[in-house]
């Protein structure tokens, strides 16, 4: 379970607000922490929703914030979208404590948002999630045509690879014969 | 408590160096593009190698699982069907290049657990098929009516790890039935595994365990109705040679089954196992069922014309 509220750029993160986590309490009180992404938006997520990312996990696992530590020092993650790690953390609040089953239906169907999700929960480590999400990624070009995947996909043929290659190293050769000149005229 | 916290700042600062993703494919680390293809099934990986040589690249690196794969050809056609997860695949080609070109790639990437090949016409000439240096990687393979040299030729593409390999020659290869007697020949050389085990069976050959041992004359250590045994160049292992025969699979049996196994040679003759039913239902699973007059009786139920016809 978790709550998100629109944060700001600054260091300290806003107030986030609570959701209650399920209709048994448990005996012992759930520790939690905090996530951000891209957007700032704050998620307060329970360490045993987190158990699901292997990356958190390790984190968090020695660190025994007490729960003023855990709302000041919020994990950023700005290399993911604001979206996508709240479809990642919905995932893993659903999946807190439950056997994963075979099939996610529930994954984006949408192609840029699916890469990101695949990017996110692989720099996250949730194996689980990760393997649902290739799986996806997979149907995506169930019974296409190597013409209808490279539209999809946007791959680029051989020959376009080729001429982007050799762009790119003429664009390097010119960098370096600037940076040699520029070299050459402060030595003068 | 304030080292915890330095680690986790230091970690932070590590993902947020990270670069902002793109969501394009072509952006996708390599391992994440194999976990990927490794979710696709054959015709979509197919395809995916056709898109650009690095996609290429990718998808042979990927192994890919079969339960069963049977390759075929003829005098017209080149056949292959595939089995994977309970689903069927087939292709099929007149022409020969396309077919072996695309036999290359199943070669290289896959894993079978039955193997099955049955090329009719010989291939000798045709260098693709010969001197292409992948290697088929199989548990059990079956050759099915398969020219002779075709099979050598397939034999010395196999991968180690193969279990069993289960000979049907036709007639017209029966004059290279000496060819066999190099098996024990390389174990006698090679210093084999005690336990290495070849079984055969071989249709309407009078005397061709008597044949076999004719081989190895100057080597024989023992003989019998049922086994020989022979010496290997290393002292401590034999080749024991059983010939299948047992009440239902009498001497006159139609199709001959042999085994031959490098034991120790410290092995006693009451060590011999009876165990004949066993192997040779590995090589024809329907023959005791089909022979044994007591389960035909059962199964023909009222049909008891046809029964007596069939004993007579």
């Amino acid at each position: 379970m978790s709550s998100t509220e629109q944060g700001t750029s600054s260091a300290a993160p806003a107030e986030p607000t609570t959701a209650p986590e399920s209709a048994a309490a448990p005996e012992v009180p759930e520790s939690f922490y905090y996530v951000h992404g891209k957007d700032k938006v704050v998620h307060k997520v329970s360490a045993g929703a987190l158990q699901h990312s292997a990356l958190i996990h390790g984190m968090i696992s020695n660190l025994g914030y007490t729960e003023e530590q855990a709302k000041a020092n919020p994990f950023p993650f700005e290399n993911i979208d604001g979206d996508i790690l709240q479809m990642v953390v919905d995932w893993c609040n659903q999946h807190k404590g439950k056997p994963t089953p075979p099939e996610d239906t529930n994954l984006p169907k949408q192609k840029e948002k699916l890469f990101d999700l695949v990017l996110a929960v692989n720099y996250l480590e949730i194996k689980e999630l990760l393997t649902y999400c290739c799986k996806q990624v997979a149907m995506m070009v169930k019974g296409k045509s190597p013409e209808e995947i490279r539209e999809i996909w946007m791959i680029p043929t051989d020959a376009e690879d080729e001429a982007a290659e050799k762009e790119a190293k003429k664009r390097a050769g010119k960098e370096a014969a600037g940076e040699t000149a520029a070299a050459a005229g402060d030595a003068k | 408590m304030s080292s915890n916290i330095e680690n986790f700042t230091e970690i932070t600062e590590k993902s947020t160096a990270e670069p902002i993703y793109d969501t394009n494919w072509c952006h996708m680390p390599a391992e994440i593009k194999l976990k990927c293809i490794g979710k696709m099934e054959i015709n979509e990986r197919l395809s995916l190698r056709c898109t650009a040589n690095a996609e290429r690249s990718l998808v042979d690196s990927q192994k890919i699982e079969f339960y069963r794969g049977c390759f075929e050809g003829d005098d017209e056609e080149f056949r292959v069907f595939l089995n994977r997860n309970h689903r069927n695949y087939s292709k099929r080609s007149d022409d020969k290049n396309q077919f072996f070109e695309w036999i290359n790639y199943i070669k290289k990437v896959g894993v079978f657990e039955k193997l099955v090949i049955s090329f009719e016409d010989s291939l000798v000439d045709y260098e693709q098929f010969i001197t292409n240096d992948g290697l088929f990687t199989a548990k059990n393979v079956k050759f099915s009516y398969c020219d002779f040299d075709n099979m050598i030729a397939v034999l010395r593409k196999l991968k180690d790890g193969v279990e069993s390999i289960e000979i049907n020659l036709t007639f017209t290869a029966f004059d290279e039935l000496a060819e066999i007697y190099e098996i024990p020949q390389m174990w006698i050389n090679r210093n084999s595994k005690i336990g290495t085990t070849f079984q055969v069976s071989i249709n309407e050959i009078d005397g061709s365990f008597d044949e076999f041992l004719e081989q190895f004359t100057d080597r024989i250590v023992s003989t019998g109705e049922k086994r020989a045994r022979i010496r290997t160049n290393n002292l401590d292992r034999h080749i024991l040679l059983e010939r299948g025969v047992d009440d239902v699979i009498t001497i006159d049996f139609l199709i001959k089954f042999f085994r031959l196994m490098v034991i120790s040679a410290e092995m006693k003759e009451s060590e011999y196992e009876d165990d004949c039913k066993e192997w040779i239902c590995k090589m024809n699973p329907e023959i005791y069922d089909y022979y044994d007059s007591e389960s035909s009786f059962e199964e023909s139920g009222d049909d008891s014309e046809d029964s007596d016809s069939q004993e007579e």
